[in-house]
Formats: structure tokens, sequence, C-alpha cells
């Protein structure tokens, strides 16, 4: 009698102990497969006002097994300090997937004067964790230019900051040079890009057919991108270099499909149509006339 | 001679008497025909209504069929109001005296179809509320606003070409309208005093009258032209096929005459009919406008061939996918019923002059009229439905079209308003423009007069010569 | 005496009384019944206040405010245009899948109905032995415009930027400038907006550089997305295609740009890759190239399944692999 309660009691336990395991892994498979694979693509850029961003870009597997963009997704950004990760920011990603933050100037570095942010995706409910690091050197992008210069000479300088700031040139950058336009930057030649020499310098000379604006001003722009060292860093300048844009001297000229008609068909509509009722006031002139008769005798 | 004179003026009391006799009555069968259109007008109204507050998507027209029965009845009736202008003005310019009894009823048509014609495309706007917009901002490079322009130019002709000969008329109602014991009488007399604006006779006032209206029948002719151009030139200033062809100007006008003049006709035969004016409206009369009517068929037909052999010999691409649903595809049992049953077997019924008949030529003149409206929808909705792009996964409802009740209805409603004042025009007015037939009257008298002189005159000297031969002699000089 | 005036006094009152109180409630009626056939608009959604550049201050739903967009122009601005800029789209033949995620993101932007395609991928197909291609279509905004040509208000106008805008406030819904578009791209507003778009677009007032809130009996088109170009972003279609297949740029600097930002020169593209315009022949000059389905980057359509059958904007959004909340 005890033999069999004590065999009840046990397998009982072990039943249970198995269900609530098998809950358990249930529920942790059930998770797994209730968030998607995420990938982050990471960058840091260094613009001319000299701010820093840092870019992540998440996509995310879908159904069919492909990578799209992911909306709002939870990223955490860390920045390492003394190896240890320091939060900066949490941003959720926008409608293209892209989650920005900027980054402050006086970022925690290394021995080597380098800096390392990580960009995470930590407990997010759709998407699976992942995470992201890069790591670079600050470095000073300028440009030395004559904004009226008709050789449209333009040297861009590359430094990399060293220790108390000094200015260190660095050789063998690729730095491509461009033309902001409206929507984007435009390559200024089909070989834009110009390797730094010791002094660090590149120069580049702009082609002559640019059109500008109304008074002939470009913008002009020298980028490093993806430097395994600095990352992406560019600067701006304005110069004249572009060709004049005439200016619509009549925005608005009479036409067909303008607001006013071309002279011709205003002139024959007047005229034809015109004459028309000019013949009207006139029979409606007689029909006063013979109102005004109705005194005299009959025939 | 005192016989002779009293037969003329006994002559002319009957013309009067006939032609005033329907004002004078309203009998049960007008007030049932009144009450009738009324109900048609009453039922549109209220679909108009519906069509006001939920928008043109009532009706069964969506993105590409976007002009549908509404435009098409609008061209259809500016084609109808160039009756009165083809019979009015143009026979009196050739001075066809046979035009007398027939000028006012085809100038009432005229006038009618204009207006409800003009009406339509405001019924087809989508935002009526905005019309001051035409005045306010008008652009004089659309062909819209030509069609304004011009139809509005020949609303005020053919109203004035209407009133003009009606003056004497009017001031003869006024006169013979002596006892006035209803308040509708008492209207009736105060209208006809308004409307003869103080004619008396004179012959001063004969003498602008005839001014007036020589400069009318001159003017209105281009102004008819012009109207029917402009409204072709709502389709042919359009790039699409079918559309954009350089004929469109006298095709439309063609076919405005033709199926005007077959209005007329047909206001003939009902006005003879139920107005008992047999004495006016001989059969002559329809034998001489059944000449008309075929004359101008045969111009319709001769521009419609041109319309569609020339594009049909060459099949540019985007006429031809047009032209083969035209053909032989869903719009061709429409299609070659009007040519063949509306356009060629009219022209061969009118050839014989059994044909110019009163009964088959009315007959004929109502298969032209249904004829035309048919015609006008295969002109507007099948190029709408090929247009360059293809058309491609669109709602079921975008790619074919048949008029809903509503746009039928309002339709109705429309056609309704038009025999409607038709009608009580007739019944207030005169359908004969009196002093016109009094006129001809008298002017074939004195035609008769003077031929019997003449007669009289060659019987004598005839009878001199004779004499003469007998005897022989000479006459003495 | 005294007393007949009296009665007459009182007579007149009463006549007055009587034809006073017909005539007003005539009048009464009347304004209920117009206000029954043409109801105003209905307001939805919590109230924010916001200014407008010209100073104007307007009321708009807060909801309608989580978007980005900025308050919009005066008319008289958005008749004008841009100054010294003419704007300029290229398609890349080549590089369309048909996958439609222009389409989406125009009607998502301008909170169209999904049958609203103001960008339209046709499936196209010059002749039986060429190869078929798919062709996305938006308003061309031509030079020689037939719309504009036939407008008998000036509803429809050509700016001096080369866009050609439709203002809704103005339209009288005669339909002129759809029959004489030969690129079947405008389309009518045939009953009342639906009214979870009119609630999603809130109370902004109306910009034709917006063409939000639609109206009803009035024509709209695509629109170059002018007030995005104001902000230096490029129309939904351009920035939302995933294969960069549309390019889009002002052609006075020679430049236009795809969606991952990539910028060419206008002229060398069209120059190396045989760019040309669509029924050139018909002379209305449009302001859209397109570059020749050659060494195209993806499969050509299935000219079979063509037909009128509407495909459920689900099964669209589901191609393009959305991720929704």
């Amino acid at each position: 009698m005890k033999m069999n309660s004590m065999i009840k009691i046990t397998s009982l336990a072990i039943a249970i102990t198995g269900l609530f395991s098998g809950i358990a892994t249930a529920q942790d498979q059930s998770q797994a497969l209730g968030k998607s694979e995420a990938t982050i693509e990471l960058s840091y850029y260094k613009k001319t006002d000299m701010s820093k961003t840092a870019v992540a870009v998440i996509k995310a597997k879908n159904n069919d097994g492909k990578f799209v963009s992911a909306k709002n997704a939870r990223v955490n950004f860390y920045v390492m300090h003394d190896k240890e990760q320091q939060l900066l920011k949490n941003v959720n990603t926008d409608n293209n997937g892209q989650a920005v933050i900027m980054l402050q100037k006086d970022l925690p570095l290394d021995e080597d004067l380098s800096f390392t942010i990580v960009a995470k995706i930590e407990n997010d409910n759709l998407y699976e964790d992942a995470e992201e690091q890069v790591h670079y050197k600050d470095a000073n992008l300028t440009l030395n230019l004559n904004p009226n210069d008709t050789a449209r000479l333009v040297t861009a300088k590359v430094t990399e900051i060293g220790k108390d700031g000094k200015e260190i040139p660095v050789k063998g950058a690729e730095v491509k040079f461009y033309v902001h336009r409206l929507f984007g930057i435009m390559p200024a030649t089909d070989d834009n890009t110009i390797t730094t020499d010791e002094k660090g310098e590149a120069s580049f000379a702009f082609p002559k057919n640019i059109p500008g604006d109304t008074k002939g001003v470009i913008i002009v722009a020298a980028r490093m991108e993806d430097n395994e060292q600095f990352g992406n860093v560019e600067n701006k300048a304005t110069a004249s270099w572009g060709t004049v844009l005439a200016m619509d001297k009549d925005p608005f000229p009479r036409a067909l499909w303008e607001p006013y008609a071309p002279l011709p068909l205003v002139i024959t509509i007047s005229t034809l149509f015109g004459g028309v009722w000019f013949i009207y006031f006139f029979i409606f002139f007689q029909l006063r006339k013979i109102k005004k008769e109705k005194q005299l005798k009959m025939r | 001679m005192a016989t002779e004179k009293y037969n003329l003026k006994q002559e002319i009391e009957t013309v009067r008497e006939d032609c005033l006799r329907p004002t004078q009555k309203w009998g049960r069968s007008t007030q049932t025909w009144i009450g009738c259109l009324l109900i048609v007008m009453g039922w549109g109204l209220y679909c108009y209504i519906h069509q006001l507050r939920d928008g043109l998507g009532v009706t069964a027209m969506r993105d590409y069929v976007s002009w549908g029965l509404y435009i098409s009845t609008f061209i259809f009736f500016i084609g109808i109001s160039h009756s009165g202008t083809l019979v009015s003005a143009i026979l009196r310019i050739t001075k066809q005296e046979w035009r007398r009894p027939i000028t006012r009823s085809a100038e009432l048509l005229t006038f009618v179809s204009l207006l409800f014609g003009g009406i339509i495309p405001i019924i087809d706007l989508g935002r009526p509320d905005r019309l001051p917009n035409l005045v306010l901002f008008g652009r004089i490079q659309s062909p819209l606003m030509w069609d304004i322009i011009a139809i509005c130019t020949y609303l005020v002709g053919s109203t004035l070409f209407l009133f003009l000969p009606m003056i004497p008329d009017m001031a003869l109602c006024r006169d013979r309208l002596t006892v006035c014991d209803s308040p509708f009488k008492k209207f009736k007399k105060w209208l006809y005093t308004k409307m003869a604006i103080g004619w008396k006779g004179t012959k001063s006032q004969w003498h602008r009258l005839e001014l007036t209206m020589t400069i009318m029948t001159i003017v209105i002719i281009p102004v008819a032209v012009s109207v029917h151009t402009v409204v072709s030139y709502i389709f042919a200033m359009t790039l699409r096929p079918g559309w954009n062809s350089t004929v469109f100007g006298p095709y439309f006008v063609a076919g405005a005459l033709y199926s005007g003049s077959a209005g007329v006709v047909l206001g003939m035969a009902a006005f003879r009919k139920l107005y008992h004016l047999e004495k006016y409206i001989t059969p002559r009369h329809f034998d001489l406008m059944g000449r008309i009517v075929l004359a101008l068929t045969l111009i319709y037909a001769y521009l419609n061939l041109n319309e569609y052999w020339i594009p049909a010999y060459n099949m540019v691409t985007a006429e031809g996918h047009l032209l083969s649903d035209l053909f032989y595809g869903s719009y061709s049992k429409a299609f070659w019923t009007c040519q063949f049953g509306t356009v060629l077997l009219p022209i061969i019924i009118m050839s014989i002059p059994k044909g110019r008949t009163v009964t088959i030529l009315t007959i004929t003149c109502i298969i032209i009229v249904a004829g035309a409206w048919v015609k006008r929808y295969l002109i507007v909705v099948p190029t709408l439905l090929h247009p360059f792009m293809p058309i491609q996964e669109v709602p079921g409802t975008w790619s074919s079209y048949f008029p809903n009740y509503v746009e039928f209805s309002v339709t109705a409603a429309c056609l309704a308003g038009i025999f409607l004042v038709i009608t009580l025009f007739s019944k207030l007015f005169p359908m004969m423009a009196v002093w016109e037939v009094e006129k001809g009257i008298l002017i074939e008298h004195d035609k008769q007069a003077a031929i019997e002189l003449r007669t009289k005159r060659e019987a004598e000297e005839a009878k001199i010569m004779g004499k003469r031969l007998k005897t022989g002699f000479e006459p003495l000089k | 005496m005294q007393e007949d005036n009296k009665q007459n006094n009182k007579t007149d009152r009463r006549n007055f009384l009587r034809k006073s109180l017909i005539t007003g409630s005539i009048l009464t009626a009347g304004a209920i019944g117009l206000e029954k056939v043409f109801p105003g608009e209905k307001d939805s959604g919590e109230k924010v206040k916001v200014l407008t550049p010209d100073g104007k201050v307007y009321v708009a739903s807060s909801e309608h405010l989580k978007e980005y967009r900025p308050p919009p122009v005066t008319n008289a601005e958005a008749r004008k245009g841009i100054a010294n800029k003419k704007f300029v789209m290229v398609i890349d033949l080549a590089k369309c899948d048909g996958c439609k995620t222009c389409t989406v993101a125009c009607q998502a932007m301008h909170f169209t109905e999904s049958d609203r395609e103001w960008i339209k991928v046709f499936k196209m197909q010059d002749a039986d032995a060429t190869a078929p291609y798919f062709f996305p279509k938006p308003c061309f905004h031509c030079d020689n415009p037939p719309c504009t040509k036939v407008c008998p208000v000036n509803a429809t106008f050509k700016r001096q930027d080369g866009i050609v805008l439709i203002d809704n406030e103005r339209c009288i819904g005669c339909r002129m400038c759809m029959a004489a578009c030969p690129y079947s791209t405008r389309f009518f507003n045939w009953s009342h907006p639906d009214p979870k778009q009119t609630a999603a677009v809130g109370n902004t007032p109306y910009s034709p550089e917006q063409s939000v809130p639609r109206r009803m009996g009035t024509v709209e088109k695509c629109d170059f997305c002018p007030d995005m170009i104001r902000q230096g972003k490029m129309p939904a279609c351009v920035s939302g295609c995933p294969m960069d297949a549309i390019y889009f740029g002002d052609q006075n600097e020679d430049a236009v740009t795809n969606a991952s930002g990539v910028t060419v020169k206008l002229s060398q593209l069209l120059e190396d890759n045989a760019g040309y315009r669509h029924l050139e022949e018909l002379g209305t000059k449009p302001r859209v190239y397109y570059l020749p389905p050659k060494n195209r980057k993806y499969p050509i359509p299935d000219m079979k399944s063509v037909g009128n059958e509407k495909k459920e904007k689900k099964h669209i959004e589901m191609d393009m692999g959305i991720m929704q909340m």
C-alpha cells in the first residue's frame, strides 16, 4: 500500500514537472517564433558644422524571408567608456527603419583616441536581439578654395585629431568631390576621387559647365566615405563656379494654357461676338422705337 | 369685285379664328397631358436633388466614361435647335412663300430646345454652386467658354427671332380679347398687351419690324452655324481618337440641320393634327419639307462617310481600336442600325414621292430624330472607352457604361420640360404666324388677280386680232 | 369713420402679420431645404491651433499633426510656384519591377482611396513581337498641357516651376480636363470623400499644393508633391521606390536624384540610356522622361493576367513587405 502511494505521488510529481517544463519550453518557443530576425547597419557621420551623428538602419525578415525596413524598432545606443557600455539614448526607428542620434562633442575616448558606438536591440517585442558597433577616430576635413577662382580649384585637407588636439595630416585617404543639387549631391565628374598626399591634401578642379543659380553660385562638397579609421566625414563651401541661370523674364506669358489668352484669339472672339451683340442692341433700340409710337393713330 | 373682296375678308377672318381657337380653351386632354409632363418633371427633379446631395456618383458615369448621357443629350438638343434657323431664316432669305404656316413652330422649337439644351451642362456639373466662377475667372481659351458665349448669343438671337414676328399677332390677340371675366383672362390680356409693345400697325412700325426681321434673319444664320461648330470643338479640341478630327465642325452642323429639320416636320405634323390646321399645313408642305430633309440627310451621310472611312482606311493604332469596336465590337449593333436605319433608309424613303406624304414622312422623321440621339451617344461614349493608355486593373464599373435610372429620369424631365413649354406656349399664343399667313393670302390673291387681268387682256387682244384676220383690212394705226 | 379706420388698421396689421409669417416660414423652409441638399463640411477630431507662414491661425485636428505635413502656402503662392526651377522626372523602365510601392506611397501621402492610382503602373506591350514591360505613369505635367488649355475657370493651372496643379476650391466639375488629357491621368470625386480619410486629414485649410482635403464634385491628380519639395524632400513615389527606378530633380540644375540619394546629371542619363517621352507625337511636351527597358533587372510582366480585376490593396502591401506594427 505504501509502495503504491509512493509510486503514485512520484509519478504525479514527474508529470507536473514535465507539464510545467513543457509549458515553459512552449512559451520560450512561441516567444522565439513571434520575434523576427533583425540586422543593424550602423554608420557614423561628421558634418560640416562638426556635429557627429550615428545612424542605425534596422532591417527585419518578413514572412517571405526578405529583409525589409523595420518600423518602430526600439534601438539603444551606447558608447564604450572604460570598457563599459554607457547608455546614450533610446530611439525608435521611423517609417524607413532609420534611427538617428546626435553624439556629443566630447565623446569618451580610448587610449588610441578612438571611440566606439554600439547600437543594440534588446528585449524588443517584435524583433530578436541584435548588436552592432563601430569604432572610429575623430578627423577633420577642411576645404580651401577661392570663390571667384576661374580655375575652380579646391584643396581638401584631411587631418587626424591627435593628443592635445594636435592635427596630424592623413596620407592615402580617399576624398570624393561633389556638388550639391536640390535633392542630393552629385559627383562633380565621373572620376571624382582624389587620394590625399603626405600633407594630407587632395586637390580637385571642378568642371566648367555646372549649372548654378541666378548668381552662378554652387555649393561644393568633399567627403570621405566609409573610411576605415574615420567613418564618414564631409565639408562643404559655396563658390561662384556655376553657370549663371537666366531668370524667367515673364514666367506667365500669354498662351493658350496660361491665365491670359493670346491676343489674336481675344480680338477675334471679341470682334465676332461683339458685332453680333451690337446688332442685338440695335434691334432692342428699334423695339423701343416701336413701343414709343403707340400714341399714333392706326393705319 | 365686291364678292371677291368679301371672300378675301372672310378668308382672313377664318385664318384668324383657326389660329386663335387653340388659345381659347384648355380641354381635358390638354390638362391630362400637362399633368403627365409635370409628373415626369417632378420625378426628374427628385432624382436631380439626389444627385446634388450625393454627387455625380449616383449616375453610371465613372472615371473613364466621364461624360455620358447628359452630354450626348446636350449635343442632341443643341442640334435640334437648328430647326428654326433653317426653316425661318433660310426659307425667308430665299423668299419661299410656303414657309409661312410653319415658321412659328420651328422658331419655338429652336428657342425651347436651346433653353433646355443650355441647362443640361449645368446639370452635368460636379459643383453647380460654383457657377459664378465662369464669370469671375473665365478663360476665353477654353472651348467650354466659347460654348457658353455662343449658346447665350444664340439664345438671345432666337428669342428675338421668335419674338419679333409675334408682335403683330400679340396685338391681334390683345384687340380680340375684349371680355376679361376671369383672372386668367386678365392675365392673358396683360400678357398680350405687354408683348405687343404698343403695336398699332402704323407704316413706320411695320417698316421697323421688317428691318429688324431682315437683320435678324441674316445674323441668325452665322450665329447658328457657330453654335454647333463650337459645341463640336469641345470634342475636336481634345487629342482623343474619334474626336480629334478636322471635319467635326461641318459634321456637327450638318447633323444639327438634319435632325433639326426632322424636328420641324414633327412639329408641323403635331400641330396640324392637334389644332386642325390641315387647311394651312398641306401635304405640299410635307412634300417640300421632305425634300429639304432629304437634301440635308444626304449632306449628313456624306460627312458621316468622310468621318469614318478615312480613319478606317488608315487604322492608326488608337483609332483602330475605336473603329473595331464600332464596326464589329460591342457598339456595332447600335452603329450599323444608326447608319442604315436612320440615315440610309430615310434617304431611300424620302427619295420616292410617296415617302414624302404626311404619315410616312412623320414616321421617317421620328426615326431620324431618335437615330440622331443614339448617334450623338455613339460619338461621346465609345471614344471615352478607348483612351491612349490601356484600361487595366480598374473597378468593373469604370470599364463599361450604360446610363442608369438617374440619368434617364433627368433627361426625360428635360424632354418633358421641352414639351411642357411648347404646350403652354401653343395654348397662350397662336402657333401660326397669323399676319404672315394673311400676307401670304394677300400676295396669292394679288397674284391671282394679276394673272386674271392678264388673261382677260390677252383674250381681248386675241379677239381683236381674230376680227382683223376675218376682214382682211389693216387696222388703223 | 373712426371705427372704420380702426377696422382697416386691424385688417392691415393682420394682413401684414400673415404675409410676414408666410414669407418667414418659406425662407426658413428654403434654408433648411438647402442645408439638407448642400450639407456643410463636418468637423472631427481633437483641435489644436497652428500658425501658417502668412500669419493666419487655423485649427487642425491633433491626429493630423502627428504627420510631418507643414501648414500650406497661400493660394496665390501655390499658383505662382517656386521661381527659377523646372521640375522633371525620369523613370527607368529597366529597373521597374511592377511592385506598385510608388502607388501605395502616393495614396498614403494624399489619403487617397485605393482605386485612385495617381501614379499607375501599367503592363505595356507595344506590339505583339516586342517584350512587355512595367510602365509607371504619374501625371506628366506637360509644357503644352491639353488639360490646362480647356479649363473654363482656371481651376487647373501651370506654375512657373512646370508643375500643373488643381485648385479644388474653384473647380466646377465640368470634367473637360478629363476628356482632354490623353494619358488618363485625372480622377473625379464622384461622391463624398471617405469619412475615415476626412477624419485623418482633419481641418487643414485646403491648398492646391497638398490636394487635401478633397472636395466632392472636383477633379484630382498627381501633383508632384509641391509641399514636400518646399521642404527639400522628393515626391512620395520617388522616395518610396525600392528599386530606385524613379528620379526627380530640377531641369535647370541638370540633375536628378533617386530614392537612395544617387544624383546624376540629367542630360547624361538621358543620353546614355536613350531617354524618351511617352506619346511624344501628341505634342504635349511632357516633363517625365522614360529610359527604355534595356538590360532589365526584373522579369517581364505576364500579359495574360492583365484584366480589369482590381488588385486588393492588402496584396500589394504584402508584396512590398512593409512591416506593420
